[in-house]
């Protein structure tokens, strides 16, 4: 599981339409990129992904559950997809632990001691077993990342969204990060990333997807898209970045 | 389903809340059994009410009442409210009878009425005793004198200001009037003729340098039209206590033999005034009665207004534009309305529109908890608010519900911001708990304004009554701030 479907997909803010029409797929265990410009509407796009934004029109298929459809039980949804966000957003006032079980338990996933199982197995796999009970306060911009990771994966959840996961990290910590989704990305989990790695993108990527103006403009392997872009806005964005 | 289930659980805190308030009412089926008047009467108008050194309420119109209904046989209940408070209570409905000093007037016979007069008074000016500038009404013309809301004294004092010169202030307080010519804000004060006397035979440092002026009598009032029974047990307890020597007893034992037989002089032994140390000693019990209160009052009242603030706070940040107007509507309402008139308007005017009667107590807590209420909604507000929103989104995209995210990860972090804020609000109202003394409810100044009426000691009383305030908000600050650094340790 771990399937992701978009048929014209539209936001609006009033009067400011921030998404125009967005069609797409993510096939299971499939990591897909979203690249382009500022204000292109790439982090929006991912947050209608499990309703952090409100859908104007159209349909957000995840595996079987339609988030469009207003009958669906938002919360279960958003158990199977987590997020990381670029600013990690840890509660500040939980361990590094307590960030960790605190949904799983609050949601009545696991016990708690089950729980602290699974996140120190989390711990360590993203290298952090030491700073269980330490306070996110005390920890560096990676380490916060790579904590936030672990908080998402203790939902045991299909689909992965990363909203800039490395944007906000001084440049030497952003390899911590990058390899810790990259053995994400090895194990099968389905992932979609908004990136400004574009190194990460061609390496880790399946496909990547730009995006402008609201629209995807072009999409296609890393090969094709880094290699031979087609579109001419494509072109003059990759010019820019690379 | 979820904005349902809300609203439904906002409605049942609202409705506990008043039921609550409710049940402090007496029902009025309970006082029909046995018919016990409740009677409201001015808390400082020596020699006719105030408190004695031990608090007991006495005066002439208090032994009076008593020595009518013992004559009579009815049982009551005696609210000192202060005048201006008694007789809207009267009005209102909340108390079946005014006895206060009351002058009989035409314009009050417009909505009470009145039983035989039971008191000769008239007004008489009074000067502060070292001044000899003052000898006639004529000597005030371009000065100021102070009378007091309502009385003969003020009616007298208007009638002749434009003839004299002068201009008046109205206070709603006796003692106040003292203090204000003390302080030397007016050069005189008119008040009722026994009044006066018996504040200069108690050492307040007055004189009178004229004679009084004929005037009015004092009646016991009822409503227009209502417990006219009553009023006819008053007439008849009035004539029998008249007829036996008891009244004249009465008179005699607070203005002296003489004045009681011949309507004359008042010729009590000035009392020794006590000296301020002796005088705060000896009222302290009292005062810290009265700060008792205060500090009972203002936790019940921060308590209700927290809950109306966790209420109304969540309601304002909430999606539903319905939910967030509602809670705009109950912030800009309490918050623009003085408290002092969101008091007058609990106690007296919502009992006279819905015809039921309210203890003062239940109307205190009322206005001060609407009132912070207010205040606290935009604290919590502000708090959540304040809060990344970046922490609801995280929590939301774990799958946590919006409820339990406010619960476990916003206001955790939200009450460490609002902590200052809420020591703030905690100060205010148990400082506004003073603007209740205004409806009569027995707390720190109000225990202050007694001792005063009683005497005229001003400066010693409201001194040590600021100190109070000020010791107990230092301890309460004190407290609050150690259990902020606590709250912010995490």
């Amino acid at each position: 599981m771990g399937k992701v479907k978009v048929t014209g997909l539209k936001k609006s803010y009033g009067s400011n339409e921030v998404l125009k029409g967005i069609d797409m797929e993510v096939q299971e265990g499939e990591v897909v990129c979203v690249i382009g410009p500022s204000g292109s509407g790439k982090s929006t796009f991912l947050r209608c992904l499990n309703l952090l934004e409100e859908i104007t029109a159209g349909k957000v298929v995840v595996d079987d559950h339609d988030l469009s459809d207003k009958k669906s039980d938002i919360n279960k949804i958003r158990e199977n997809i987590g997020m990381v966000f670029q600013h990690f957003n840890l509660f500040p006032h939980k361990t590094v632990l307590q960030n960790i079980t605190f949904a799983p338990v609050e949601l009545k996933k696991q016990t708690k001691a089950e729980a602290e199982k699974t996140a120190m197995s989390l711990l360590e796999r993203v290298g952090l077993s030491d700073k269980a009970n330490a306070f996110p306060a005390s920890l560096s911009g990676g380490q916060k990342q790579r904590v936030a990771i672990a908080r998402a994966l203790a939902m045991n959840p299909d689909v992965m969204l990363f909203d800039e996961p490395t944007s906000a990290l001084d440049p030497e910590m952003v390899g911590e990060v990058l390899g810790v989704m990259q053995d994400l990305a090895r194990e099968g989990m389905t992932m979609i990333i908004v990136t400004h790695e574009m190194g990460f993108a061609r390496e880790v990527g399946n496909r990547v997807i730009f995006m402008d103006g609201g629209y995807i403009v072009e999409e296609g392997t890393p090969e094709e898209v880094f290699g031979s872009p087609k579109h001419e806005r494509t072109i003059s964005f990759l010019e820019k970045v690379l | 389903m979820r904005t349902q289930k809300k609203i439904t659980g906002f409605l049942v805190l609202l409705i506990f809340f008043f039921s609550f308030a409710g049940s402090l009412v007496p029902s009025a089926q309970a006082a029909e059994a046995k018919k016990t008047y409740t009677i409201a009467t001015d808390t400082t108008f020596p020699p006719f009410e105030y408190q004695d050194a031990s608090g007991e309420y006495v005066g002439i119109d208090l032994d009076l009442l008593k020595a009518i209904a013992e004559d009579q046989g009815f049982e009551y209940r005696l609210q000192p409210l202060g005048f201006n408070a008694a007789v809207q209570a009267l009005q209102s409905g909340n108390v079946d009878g005014v006895i206060a000093g009351m002058s009989i007037t035409d314009e009050r016979k417009q909505t009470f009425d009145f039983s035989e007069p039971y008191f000769d008074s008239g007004p008489i000016m009074g000067v502060d005793a070292n001044n000899s500038a003052i000898l006639s009404y004529e000597d005030l013309r371009g000065h100021r004198v102070a009378v007091k809301t309502g009385t003969e004294g003020a009616a007298f004092a208007d009638s002749i200001k434009d003839q004299y010169g002068f201009t008046v202030i109205t206070f709603d307080d006796s003692p106040q009037l003292i203090e204000e010519v003390k302080a030397g804000g007016s050069v005189a004060y008119f008040e009722d003729y026994p009044v006066v006397a018996f504040g200069i035979a108690q050492g307040n440092g007055m004189k009178m340098p004229l004679p009084k002026e004929p005037g009015g009598s004092y009646g016991f009032a009822v409503n227009k039209g209502q417990n006219a029974e009553l009023l006819e047990m008053f007439n008849a307890g009035l004539a029998n206590i008249k007829e036996n020597g008891k009244y004249k007893e009465i008179v005699a034992s607070y203005l002296g033999d003489s004045f009681a037989s011949e309507g004359g002089e008042i010729e009590i032994a000035a009392t020794a005034k006590m000296s301020g140390f002796e005088l705060i000693w000896t009222s302290m019990p009292a005062f810290l009665k009265g700060l008792g209160y205060t500090i009972y009052y203002t936790l019940i009242s921060l308590f209700f207004a927290f809950i109306l603030g966790l209420i109304f706070g969540s309601m304002k940040v909430s999606h539903n534009k319905v939910l967030r107007g509602i809670a705009t509507v109950f912030v800009d309402i309490f918050r623009g309305i003085p408290l002092l008139i969101l008091a007058f308007f609990i106690y007296f005017a919502i009992p006279q529109a819905l015809n039921f009667t309210m203890p003062i107590w239940t109307a205190a807590i009322l206005a001060l908890s609407l009132n912070a209420g207010a205040y606290v909604t935009e604290i919590i507000r502000g708090g959540i608010q304040s809060i990344d929103k970046g922490q609801m989104e995280a929590a939301r995209s774990l799958g946590v519900p919006y409820g339990t995210a406010m619960r476990k990860i916003i206001l955790p972090q939200a009450i460490k911001v609002m902590v200052p804020s809420f020591i703030n609000q905690m100060v205010i109202t148990l400082k506004d708990t003073s603007i209740m003394s205004i409806i009569g409810l027995v707390e720190l100044t109000q225990s202050g304004k007694l001792v005063v009426a009683r005497t005229f000691q001003s400066f010693e009383v409201w001194l040590t009554i600021g100190i109070m305030y000020l010791i107990v908000i230092t301890i309460l600050t004190k407290i609050a701030d150690r259990l902020e650094r606590r709250v912010s340790r995490g």
